[in-house]
């Protein structure tokens, strides 16, 4: 097992590229090729050194022997885990834009509140975020209509809006409460979100699970109620309660499923 | 600048060398028969030398590229790669960008591509485009077939009047030759409808597509534009289209050449589109039989094949109809664009795969195309790029057709599905392409079919456009080494250009403007002064521009090649 | 409003010039010419008129540079190009924004100064029509150029737009009022429906008014194509908007022969943002199962889908394009200008007609006063405040000829009428400046680094 620490000394007003930085890519390195390398700012790069402390210890065949922990305020680093096949990375503190985005493997943690684009276009692995998030949790690249396609992402605090834009496979796991649009053109997997959810959810999905067990501010015309579920089973997990469940969005004659907690919903009965 | 090619292994079918041991010189851009010894010597003992390629039909610069690059941002995402001293980034990978557009053809040891499509209205933006693409000649064609001027003209017969509208705006927006794209369909789509066949008349106009393809032809010969018109013919993608497209190939038999400079008074582009039996996709065959018989049996028709690559790229065409019913189909993003008094264009993106079995049909019905019309001087290589696959595939297509074991594995393996040979004669079909054929289909006979005389040939005194691959003819078996042919051909030991030598090794080391191609009629001038003024009012009232801010000025093309023709000869 | 004397004291007319205001790009205007000076404008709207006629108003006239004690003061071409130059070359996350009022000419220096600095090029896209184009590459992109709809059709939609008082002659010139060749009694023969909160100018000269509530858009359009799916509506009010109201709506969208949709911000910029186009491109998807339907975004300058069509054939990505690491990204949250901005991550910033001081949310305006701001402009504006080097153009159209692309796509070359001040320059010149200056700082940097 190789523990990399890195405890951030100066946080710079221009994002840092942790892109390079993945398991798979520094497994084989020691305190020495840290200390040599120049990190994307910007148009330029600059030491490591100058905004990070950094330890080294233990070896690594691969990258799943790989921790790295990362010391403080974040939210000036971009791209943490950004494509890694495996190992785990930690987070004290707040994580930047697209933190574990095209993840394959393994896992992160952030101990904080992680900015837009966490985990999108995920494959495999696990996401976890103490905090909350901001938007397209989950997404896909703009354009793509292939997004997440599996892994699972946790937030433990709320999330933004569009949570699991076209979602293609894997699990979203909100909870707290959620914003606007989630699991909009969603085509496959499921979304749980157990806190209150503003607007919308499942705009334009042709299928896929959204469970909501909080209260749902404003439903689409495009979801039609086929009735009152009990103790549902979606895609393998057992549910307990009872849900209200419609299927939907029929505009592109869609086969998704959307559940709302019965008791929380009841004025939509 | 004097250079010699030294013991290469020539092939220039246009001057009947095939495969033989000679030098190739060129000095100040064009073939000479000799140079001094001051010449800079290029050692290409026992390798492949060509003229560079000529791409008779690839959508590369236009507005509808810019739909589709813009709309995909997806698409430009995977085609990504850093600058380097020479060249600049370039995105896209069945929607290349301008810069990578050029780059990458170059580097396949090509000189010459014809953008298949501009819509005149907007055809300062494919001048632009072709500003922005380097290393390679571009002669754009405009877009005739569903113009309403061409659609009065053709109803009411009137040749003159509508060769002389043929050869005005051939200058106003500096075209090559005449583009029809569904004739007629395109037209009923800004009602959104369209026609089937030649004879359903268009909404309102009531001329049939057999009427417009005929008198565009008469107006083509009239003119001696250097290139016949250039058909992509209506019921695109439908089964039991080929009768239709058997038909459009009759219907201007017996019209009179009017030029000298090449063989066909009609060019059907991306045939294996258009070659389809049965009567819908659950029956539907492979109906290439009847179009190879035809073109085997007749002189007057070249084409192109426009071949499956089984990739995930973008559709796009002026049959605007016809991509919507592709979005129809495939339930992927669509773009459409219609264009005031014109034309059309649809986009819609597409995946061809070999586990899927109309992909895999298709797959098969453009190389039997390939493989069942005999002479390859009426046969070009594309892939109606972007539509059936990106262009960069062109060195594997051409691994395929010099490989019938490769084509037999992959139907055995799987690799594409069993339609390609249950629907199919594909695997009763082993001819084999040799390099001569290759050199013809991608080279000799583009150019011959759109007249040009300055390239697509090692002649004296054209231009020093080569290709040099690094494969030795008398070592490499291709049929038992379609990856060694696939890689040489896709990355040229030698790209030249008008002299300069723009590829090294498959790398780019030098970027050069390109050249603007446009046929400039001469003779007409007093019947395209009656024309325009009996066009004028028509023009004023339904444009939403006004006429003088309509035409193409001379800076958009800074590079010009302009080919003169005189009218009426 | 007073009677005015027609103008007659001129000394020539220079005619089919093109306007520089809003996305008509309307080619008809006869500039009515005196000394050298544009004194009387034909066929323009007010907007488009004014800029002509007062483009002496609070006209940057010299370069300028901002002193020591915080003034702008007159400095000589070198001095500020030198200094600007210096700027750009030294910075490590440069943003060069604006560009939808000048030329297509201008942007192809602009983007290999942008490639060669690893900057963020940018332009009003960004927070303007932005969420249409992501809703664009999102579900695909139906439309049509101008003069589809004159000759064709007979139903106009104008939905979170307001024409009237933002595109003045687009209903004139384009949409409903024309004789098309198809709809030869012009307005009688359309129907125009005004989709808006608000009881715009538009509205009140439309057949129909659909007033949904704010923020409603996304609902309201998923209902329209639930209805066209045929559901029956479960809500008796659907966004502000009864039931019985969407199902005749429905009907009448579905049965005439061609409908054109037009929209604004009133749809990107409202809750749901792209996802209003996103829901509206796909309702007109959906209509042309039963009959023609296209949709056009109201672009809202001269220059600004040109800049989108010119980046997307350079770069395959219409705005926000990030050349830092040497190759371009388009991330929209991380390579738009706003965004950077509030994170404080720019630090040189370079505008060319545009007015982010005036345009842009306070954050991001409060960033642009702590570091160097580069203007290159004809007029003087808020964002002059705070410009530390003032570099002052010429107005295309004018001025100075230049390619411009209209809202549908259509290439319109605006002529040269009248010559530009003496002292300002052209913005091409300006901007191909900058570039041989940077290159030149940068093998300098090169040649010494390397020794």
């Amino acid at each position: 097992m190789k523990t990399i620490t890195l405890n951030l000394k100066k946080k710079s007003p221009i994002s840092l590229e942790f892109d390079e930085l993945i398991p798979d890519k520094v497994f084989d390195w020691e305190q020495a090729d840290f200390e040599n390398y120049q990190v994307p700012i910007g148009n330029s790069r600059f030491p490591l050194t100058d905004y990070f402390d950094i330890e080294v210890e233990g070896t690594a065949a691969g990258p799943e022997e790989v921790k790295m922990i990362l010391e403080g305020d974040m939210g000036r680093v971009k791209y943490i885990g950004s494509k890694m096949g495996a190992g785990e990375i930690i987070v004290n503190g707040d994580a930047d834009l697209h933190c574990g985005a095209h993840m394959k493997g393994g896992s992160i943690t952030v101990n904080g509140n992680a900015e837009s684009y966490a985990g999108r276009e995920m494959e495999g692995g696990e996401l976890t975020v103490m905090g909350n998030t901001r938007e397209f949790c989950g997404c896909s690249y703009i354009g793509d209509w292939r997004g997440m396609s599996g892994g699972k992402i946790t937030i433990h605090g709320s999330a933004g809006k569009q949570l699991g834009e076209c979602l293609s496979g894997g699990e979203i796991y909100v909870k707290g409460d959620c914003d606007i649009l989630a699991g909009i053109h969603m085509t496959k997997g499921f979304i749980q979100i157990d806190g209150d959810v503003t607007r919308w959810p499942g705009g334009q999905m042709k299928n896929g699970n959204i469970l909501i067990n909080g209260k749902l501010g404003r439903l689409l015309e495009g979801f039609v109620q086929d009735g009152i579920v009990t103790d549902p089973e979606i895609e393998g997990k057992s549910f307990s309660g009872k849900y209200i469940k419609y299927t939907g969005d029929i505009a592109l004659s869609g086969k998704g499923g959307l559940y709302l907690n019965a008791e929380k919903n009841r004025d939509l009965l | 600048m004097e250079y010699i090619l030294k013991n290469g292994i020539v092939y220039d079918p246009t001057n009947k060398v095939e495969g033989e041991k000679k030098d190739v010189m060129f000095k100040d851009g064009k073939i000479v028969s000799q140079v001094s010894s001051d010449a800079k010597v290029l050692d290409v003992t026992d390798k492949i030398v060509m003229p560079a390629g000529v791409d008779p039909h690839a959508h590369v610069a236009g507005p509808k590229l810019v739909v589709g690059r813009l709309y995909r941002p997806e698409d430009s995402r995977k085609g990504v790669t850093s600058k380097t001293a020479v060249t600049r980034s370039e995105t896209g990978f069945s929607i290349p960008s301008c810069p990578a557009t050029g780059y990458r053809y170059s580097r396949m040891g090509y000189g010459t591509v014809v953008e298949a499509a501009m819509p005149p209205l907007e055809a300062k933006h494919t001048h632009e485009e072709i500003m922005a693409i380097p290393n390679i000649d571009i002669p754009p064609l405009p877009l005739f077939g569903n113009n309403w001027f061409v659609l009065q003209y053709a109803k009411e017969n009137q040749i003159d009047e509508l060769a002389a509208f043929i050869s005005s705006w051939l200058k106003i927006v500096k075209g090559y030759g005449i583009k029809i794209v569904n004739p007629c369909g395109s037209e009923a789509w800004g009602w959104g409808m369209n026609v089937h066949g030649l004879d359903d008349p268009a909404p309102y106009w009531d001329v049939t597509s057999r009427e417009v393809l005929k008198a565009l032809s008469k107006a083509n010969e009239m003119l001696g534009l250097p290139h016949s018109i250039h058909v992509h013919p209506n019921d695109l993608g439908h089964p039991g289209n080929f009768p239709t497209t058997v038909g459009t190939m009759d219907c201007v038999k017996g019209i009179e050449k009017g030029s000298g400079v090449r063989n066909q008074t009609i060019h059907i582009t991306h045939a294996q589109f258009h070659s389809y039996g049965g009567t819908s996709w659950r029956d539907a065959e492979s109906g290439a039989d009847a179009v190879a018989d035809y073109i085997n049996s007749n002189d007057h028709v070249t084409c192109d094949v426009g071949q499956i690559t089984l990739d995930e790229t973008t559709t796009m065409t002026a049959d605007a109809p016809m991509e919507f019913d592709l979005h129809q189909l495939n339930g992927l993003k669509w773009a459409n664009k219609d264009i005031e008094l014109e034309t059309a264009a649809g986009i819609v993106p597409f995946i061809y795969s070999g586990k899927a079995p109309v992909s895999s049909l298709q797959w098969a019905i453009g190389l039997e195309l390939f493989l069942k019309i005999e002479n390859p001087w009426q046969v070009c290589l594309t892939t109606d790029h972007p539509n059936a696959g990106p262009f960069i595939r062109y060195p594997r297509i051409i691994s395929w057709l010099m490989s019938s074991e490769r084509r037999q594995e992959m139907m055995d393996n799987k690799e594409v599905h069993p339609w390609s040979h249950r629907r199919t004669s594909l695997a009763t079909l082993d001819r084999e392409y040799d390099f001569n054929d290759i050199a013809i289909i991608s080279r000799a006979a583009p150019a011959k079919i759109y007249g040009f005389e300055d390239r697509g040939q090692l002649s004296v005194g054209t231009n020093a456009d080569i290709a040099v691959y690094d494969l030795n003819p008398n070592d490499i078996d291709p049929s038992k080494n379609p990856a060694a042919i696939e890689k040489a051909f896709g990355n040229a030991m030698y790209t030249i250009k008008d002299g300069q030598i723009l590829v090294k090794d498959g790398e780019v080391v030098q970027v050069k403007p390109s050249h603007t191609i446009w046929t400039n009629v001469q003779g007409f001038e007093e019947q395209e002064k009656k024309v325009m003024e009996e066009v004028m009012p028509t023009f004023t009232k339904y444009y939403t521009v006004k006429f003088e801010n309509y035409k193409v000025h001379d800076h958009y093309a800074p590079y010009p090649i302009e080919v003169n023709v005189q009218a009426g000869k | 409003m007073a009677y005015e004397e027609p103008i007659t004291d001129y000394d020539k007319i220079v005619e089919n010039c093109t306007c520089a205001f809003c996305g008509c790009n309307c080619d008809d205007l006869d500039f009515l010419v005196k000394d050298g000076h544009v004194v009387g404008v034909r066929h323009a709207c007010r907007l488009g008129a004014s800029k002509v006629m007062e483009d002496m108003d609070q006209r940057l006239m010299v370069p300028m540079v901002r002193d020591e004690t915080g003034e702008l003061v007159e400095v000589d071409w070198e001095t500020a190009l030198d200094k600007a130059a210096e700027l750009i070359a030294g910075a490590v996350r440069p943003i060069f924004y604006g560009w939808s009022e000048t030329s297509i000419e201008t942007m192809k220096h602009g983007i290999r100064l942008g490639e060669l600095v690893g900057a963020v090029l940018d332009n009003q896209a960004t927070i303007c029509h932005g969420p249409s184009l992501q809703a664009v590459q999102n579900v695909g992109y139906p439309v049509m150029t101008l003069g589809e709809v004159k000759n064709r059709a007979d139903m106009c939609v104008y939905t979170g737009s307001n024409p009237m008082n933002s595109h003045p002659r687009h209903l004139a010139r384009y949409s409903t009022f024309p004789r098309g060749y198809f709809r030869q009694r012009g307005r009688f023969d359309r129907t125009v429906v005004t989709m808006d909160p608000k009881y715009s100018d538009t509205a009140k000269m439309s057949d129909i008014w659909v007033g949904f509530e704010q923020n409603g858009d996304y609902e309201f359009y998923n209902a329209i194509r639930a209805v066209l799916k045929g559901k029956e509506l479960k809500k008796d009010v659907i966004s502000g908007i009864p039931k019985e109201d969407i199902y005749e709506l429905t009907e009448a969208m579905k049965n005439t022969q061609f409908g054109a949709l037009f929209f604004g911000l009133g749809l990107t910029h409202t809750l749901s943002k792209q996802r209003n186009i996103d829901i509206a491109i796909q309702m007109v998807a959906d209509l042309n199962k039963y009959t023609k339907w296209v949709l056009m975004p109201m672009r809202g300058h001269f220059n600004v889908n040109g800049f989108n069509i010119f980046m997307a054939y350079e770069m395959g990505f219409p705005y926000g394009v990030d050349f830092a690491r040497g190759y371009p990204r388009y991330m929209n949250g991380e390579t738009n200008t706003i965004d950077l901005l509030t994170r404080k991550e720019c630090d040189v910033f370079m505008v060319i007609a545009a007015d982010p001081g005036a345009h842009y949310p306070g954050g991001a305006v409060k960033h642009l006063a702590e570091i160097p701001v580069i203007q290159i402009d004809i007029h003087w504006g808020p964002s002059t405040e705070i410009a530390d080097v003032v570099l002052p153009g010429s107005f295309i159209g004018v001025e100075c000829g230049g390619t411009s692309y209209r809202m549908d796509g259509v290439p319109i070359f605006m002529k040269k009428a009248i010559d530009k001040p003496e002292t300002c320059r052209d913005d091409e010149w300006i901007v191909n400046e900058l570039l041989q200056r940077v290159t030149k700082i940068k093998a300098e940097k090169e040649a010494i680094a390397s020794k």
